[in-house]
């Protein structure tokens, strides 16, 4: 029976999508419900599946063939363990919330079964990537994903800003990818095969089977992944990709299509047990792992985008910066080499990462789009559930106890403090950043005074939008007494963990495991929050601009990523197609083409100069002919 | 009688058929094309779904003999590569059947044209013998320079038609010189192309001639399908082509070229090949990444379709230039996924431009929302374009960095840079352009395409790119075996 589940969970939403564009585009109302109830349908029967016993242990892969040319043969295949039904319930049950919220949300919008549409594809094509056995389907999920985020984002496509971020992100996306299917080709050529279970076999019986090309391997791959989890320096996509609809930032920009990259290095890491080695011209490098770039990328995304966040006014863009930096952590937690802590972060960050943007929305909804901060205030009192939830997402965010962020940020900052001191400095810091912005928000939106005359009118918003972020509430309050890391760990390592302790005990197990740890932590929250209620707790303006000046300027700047960009582009690719389009119109079109039609014409033209139709001119020349050919005969 | 037949004498009887029919009677001049395409489509279909992919040599075979002393015979059949071909040729003739109706004036001709164009371009596809391959292409080739000097548009109307006509003409004059030197050199006097391929097996022609006869037909058939730098034709030549003549000619009929190398030039001449197809490597960068890079600088929208046509050649001929399994299936699934795309792409601009007037992208914008159909579809073939995962470009241009990444490493990596991001950062733009943004004041009053006989033509394309996209063993199945059997001959050391 529950051989065919993964297939209904997987073709369900698509084919509310399809269902959608192509009968009830005009029945706004069945599109929604179609679309609603396909994805609840995933969710309930993912719940299934995860309850059963033989589905996890030891794993299933289901496949037909999907393409079988010479040496390449391609299954289209779903492959089951704990990885892939953790990610699986994580994916429908946010996207089931989102789901749900969304029918409020863009109830007035004119495309509402477009929006469906899209919506349920996405959930599609991301429940694809979880499921995939192999790296070719993942990567064809991999580009659907980032096609569906690029519909998205431009959805209201009439706005300049919505077009052009949609554009950016899928150009960016596009960047990474070319690196992820260079990497794809590379592993086929070298081993035969692009299935992850043929692969990992291989290098596990012979870690030098790549030779010189390990690590180039391992980072072509993870190119895909700084990609699509916006790491430095292919981050620049993610603040702009605030532009959609904020049910769609939830979702995709914070909780499911971002930590695809996450998940695809757990999926892949096998490929980071290779022995590292560099080609020759590259030796030079000899000594630096794939994972120890992995790890200082993440590091460093984590870092910047925590300090953009405290100078950005935009409540999105904050949240953005916000989800960039825990993105930044999970990646550097791939690259110590702690799958188990990246994933458990990524587990719960989704649940918190998708509730504080569905209050974000909530707030953004009942503003009429305003987004500023400096514009809010005082909302605590007008919309009491928003602010409950918003505020406790904020605490599990920010890793106080016993709130399920608190767990999986302790998890991996002990990996850091195991393996890489200086990260875990690094990430320490970022700790309290990550405090200072999210009360500084806290601060300035919710508390306070009104900072605008439209808060007098603002009421909490209707059920519909409430019900989905009370659900999402709920895990991410209590998600860390379910102990991810435990059920990952059956899969990922290979000493059997220890029991699940009784979860009175589990609060307080991180201060027994690394207590120093622990303590740091609280430490660092301890100080962002005291900074921010210091700074803001009765700021009317921002005070940090004037102190910090240059810096402060940067920060809102978001250190000039996009103005170099731009640069760089205009110096190599526009100015590559200049010189060609130069070349096309004046020396192949122009020179080769018209040259060889112009030199014709001027023969012709020359030759038909001498057909005078004069009579006696070709008498002339006729004589002068036979003259010449009597001498050339003669003399000879 | 093969089916084959039937496929290719519809369109030429209807043809017939047509100067009896008064030009009067309008709603009949567009039946009798319409409904004779569409049994060849349906025929087609019905040829593709009957192929058994596994059994050895050509199917629906049928031979007539003509000129006995030449041993010109009118032999016909398929493969696994041509059963593709003939029915995305069949399904773009309908398309391009129906969206004629742009054409206003002087009807009749034009569907004559069409037809006699449409009954050329599968004969060509279908046809065994070497006289009939280049007679049938020489009926389709010539109706495009009439259609795009008669009904084209655009002020460089003129000097378009009169650089297609040219070019085109060297390129298959280069062709013909070819063949009769391939008729003469042999020594088995015969254009039949299976005898020559069995006899040529046997007997090889000397390395010198081949040397000496295959960069004839690799530059004739190469200028034919605007192989760079010989390609300057094409955008020009779209851009002032009628919607059905660039729907048919970018299409189906530049297939040609690709089709000929591989059914006759490979084959026939391996050492030659072998020689002349490095060359071609390093041609397709060309293609590829030049034209990609010169699509980004266009101001007009045909001109940058044309211009991205011109690029998806590369893949193409990077797939045949590696001489592998791999490589020429993935040849194989572009020709065909290309056909689809290039119509459906030329088929929605001229919808455009029988709306607007113009296709200069700055004029246009924000059209998404006024035509939600044809905007939607246009947003799906750029995104084809650029190879998206569901739609058939993808496997094709795959398997050809798949297949060419062993033999020619960097060029695989750059056709790879050229399918991903210069592809889209173009078509993107254009999207960005053209459909997306504020609505200008002056096309508010567009109409878009809600009448199913309007939408059909742009669905079955779509279809046939989605379809082949998701299932590609559909293609795939039929054409590695076909591809196979001509690398047997070509490159017998590399199975």
């Amino acid at each position: 029976m529950s051989q065919t589940f993964p297939w209904f969970i997987l073709f369900l939403p698509l084919g509310a999508a399809v269902l959608i564009t192509l009968f009830t585009h005009e029945r706004r109302e069945l599109s929604a419900r179609l679309s609603i109830a396909a994805v609840v349908v995933s969710f309930w029967l993912s719940v299934l599946l995860f309850t059963d016993p033989r589905a996890a242990d030891p794993g299933l892969t289901l496949s037909v063939n999907w393409l079988n040319v010479g040496g390449l043969s391609v299954d289209f295949g779903l492959l089951l363990d704990r990885l892939s039904l953790l990610m699986l319930l994580v994916v429908t049950a946010v996207a089931g919330a989102i789901h749900i919220y969304s029918y409020e949300y863009m109830r007035s919008d004119r495309s509402f079964s477009a929006y469906f549409a899209a919506l349920s594809f996405f959930t599609f094509a991301m429940l694809g990537v979880v499921l995939s056995d192999n790296f070719l389907q993942m990567f064809m999920f991999w580009e659907l994903v980032g096609v569906s985020s690029y519909l998205l984002i431009g959805f209201w496509h009439d706005r300049p800003a919505a077009a052009d971020a949609g554009k950016k992100a899928f150009l960016t996306n596009r960047v990474g990818d070319a690196g992820f299917l260079a990497g794809i080709i590379l592993l086929w050529a070298m081993l035969g095969s692009v299935n992850f279970d043929f692969l990992a076999q291989k290098l596990a019986e012979d870690p030098r089977r790549l030779g010189a090309f390990s690590t180039v391997a391992g980072l072509l791959i993870f190119c895909g992944a700084m990609a699509k989890s916006a790491q430095v320096p292919l981050h620049v996509w993610l603040p702009d990709a605030m532009e959609g609809p904020t049910p769609v930032s939830a979702l995709i920009h914070a909780a499911t299509m971002v930590a695809a990259g996450v998940f695809m290095l757990c999926r892949v890491f096998f490929l980071f047990g290779a022995t590292p080695q560099w080609p020759a011209g590259l030796t030079w490098l000899d000594g630096i792992s794939a994972l120890e770039v992995i790890a200082w990328i993440g590091g460093i995304t984590a870092l910047m985008a925590a300090v953009i966040a405290i100078q950005q006014n935009d409540i999105k863009r904050i949240l953005a910066y916000s989800t960039l930096s825990q993105l930044g952590y999970m990646v550097m937690a791939v690259g110590l080499g702690g799958r188990t802590s990246a994933m458990y972060h990524l587990t719960t960050h989704a649940f918190f990462k998708s509730l504080l943007f569905l209050g974000a929305g909530a707030v953004i909804y009942r503003l009429h789009h305003e987004q500023d901060i400096w514009r809010m205030g005082a909302l605590r009192h007008k919309m009491p559930l928003t602010f409950g939830t918003f505020l406790l997402a904020t605490l599990a965010l920010c890793g106080v106890p016993p709130l399920s962020g608190y767990f999986s940020k302790d998890a991996l900052l002990g990996r850091a403090y195991e393996q890489n001191v200086p990260l875990f400095l690094l990430g320490l810091f970022t700790a309290a950043l990550t405090t200072f912005y999210m009360f500084r928000l806290i601060f300035v939106a919710f508390l306070g005074r009104p900072r605008s005359p439209h808060i007098e009118e603002v009421r909490e918003v209707p059920g519909v939008m409430v019900l989905p972020m009370l659900f999402l509430a709920v895990p991410a309050a209590l998600l860390g007494f379910w102990a991810v890391n435990h059920y990952l760990a059956e899969q990922f390592s290979s000493i059997p963990p220890e029991p699940v302790p009784p979860w009175y005990e589990q609060v307080f197990a991180p201060f027994q495991h690394l207590p120093l740890v622990a303590f740091l932590g609280l430490g660092a929250i301890a100080c962002g929050f005291f900074a921010a209620w210091g700074i803001y707790g009765k700021a009317s303006k921002d005070p940090l601009p004037e102190k910090l000046g240059g810096l402060a300027r940067a920060m809102r700047n978001r250190f000039y990523f996009d103005e170099l960009y731009a640069r760089i582009i205009a110096v190599t690719q526009e100015l590559l197609a200049d010189f060609a389009d130069w070349f096309d119109r004046w020396i192949l079109a122009g020179v080769g083409v018209r040259g060889a039609h112009g030199t014709t014409e001027f023969f012709a033209r020359l030759l038909r100069l001498v057909q005078t139709g004069n009579l006696r001119t070709y008498a002339i020349l006729f004589g002068a002919g036979v003259v010449i050919l009597l001498y050339a005969l003669l003399t000879r | 009688m093969s089916t084959l037949t039937y496929i290719i004498g519809w369109p030429l009887a209807a043809a017939v058929a047509l100067l009896w029919v008064p030009r009067q009677m309008r709603v009949l001049v567009r039946l009798v094309p319409l409904l004779a395409t569409f049994i060849t489509m349906v025929l087609a279909i019905k040829l593709f779904w009957q192929f058994e992919p596994g059994a050895a040599g050509y199917q629906f075979v049928q031979k007539i003999g003509w000129v006995t002393s030449l041993d010109i015979s009118y032999h016909v059949g398929v493969d696994g590569l041509s059963v593709g071909l003939v029915l995305m040729g069949a399904v773009v003739a309908f398309a391009a059947a129906c969206v004629a109706w742009e054409i206003k004036e002087r009807e009749k001709e034009f569907y004559f044209l069409l037809l006699l164009m449409t009954g050329g371009i599968l004969g060509a596809f279908a046809s065994l013998d070497m006289f009939f391959f280049y007679f049938f292409h020489e009926l389709a080739l010539v109706p495009t320079f009439i259609m795009i000097g008669v009904w084209g548009r655009g002020e460089r109307k003129n000097y378009a038609t009169f650089q297609i006509t040219l070019y085109l003409t060297l390129g298959s004059l280069l062709v013909l010189i070819g063949l009769i030197a391939l008729y003469l050199r042999s020594g088995a006097n015969t254009f039949d192309l299976v005898r020559l391929t069995a006899y040529l097996g046997k007997h090889p022609l000397s390395p010198d001639a081949q040397l000496a006869v295959f960069p004839l037909l690799l530059f004739g058939f190469g200028i034919l399908v605007s192989l760079w730098p010989f390609h300057t034709w094409a955008p020009l030549g779209y851009r002032a082509a009628p919607t059905s003549t660039a729907m048919l000619h970018a299409g189906v009929l530049k297939k040609f070229g690709l089709y000929g190398l591989l059914r006759i030039a490979l084959p026939l001449m391996p050492v030659g090949a072998r020689h002349w197809l490095g060359v071609v490597a390093f041609l397709c960068v060309g293609n590829i990444l030049y034209c990609g890079l010169v699509a980004m600088r266009q101001k007009d929208l045909n001109l940058l379709v044309g211009n991205s046509s011109v690029a998806h050649m590369g893949f193409a001929f990077l797939g045949i230039a590696s001489l592998g399994l791999i490589g020429i299936t993935g040849a194989g699934v572009v020709m065909v996924a290309h056909g689809f795309l290039a119509a459906l792409t030329f088929g929605l601009t001229g919808y455009l431009y029988q709306q607007t007037g113009t296709l200069e992208i700055s004029e246009l914008g924000g059209l998404l929302r006024r035509l939600p159909f044809i905007g939607s579809a246009l947003v799906m073939a750029m995104l084809a374009g650029c190879g998206l995962p569901g739609f058939a470009n993808f496997v094709g241009e795959v398997l050809v960095v798949f297949g060419s990444w062993k033999s020619v490493p960097i060029i695989a990596v750059l056709a790879l840079w050229g399918a991903l991001v210069i592809a889209a950062v173009y078509m993107l733009r254009a999207l960005r352009n053209v459909l997306h943004g504020p609505l200008p004041e002056k096309w508010a009053a567009l109409s878009d395409a809600t009448n199913p006989w309007r939408k059909l033509p742009f669905v079955l394309l779509l279809s046939g790119l989605i379809i082949f996209g998701c299932f590609p063993r559909l293609l795939t199945g039929k054409i590695t075996p076909a591809a196979a059997a001509i690398l047997q001959t070509a490159a017998p050391q590399q199975p």
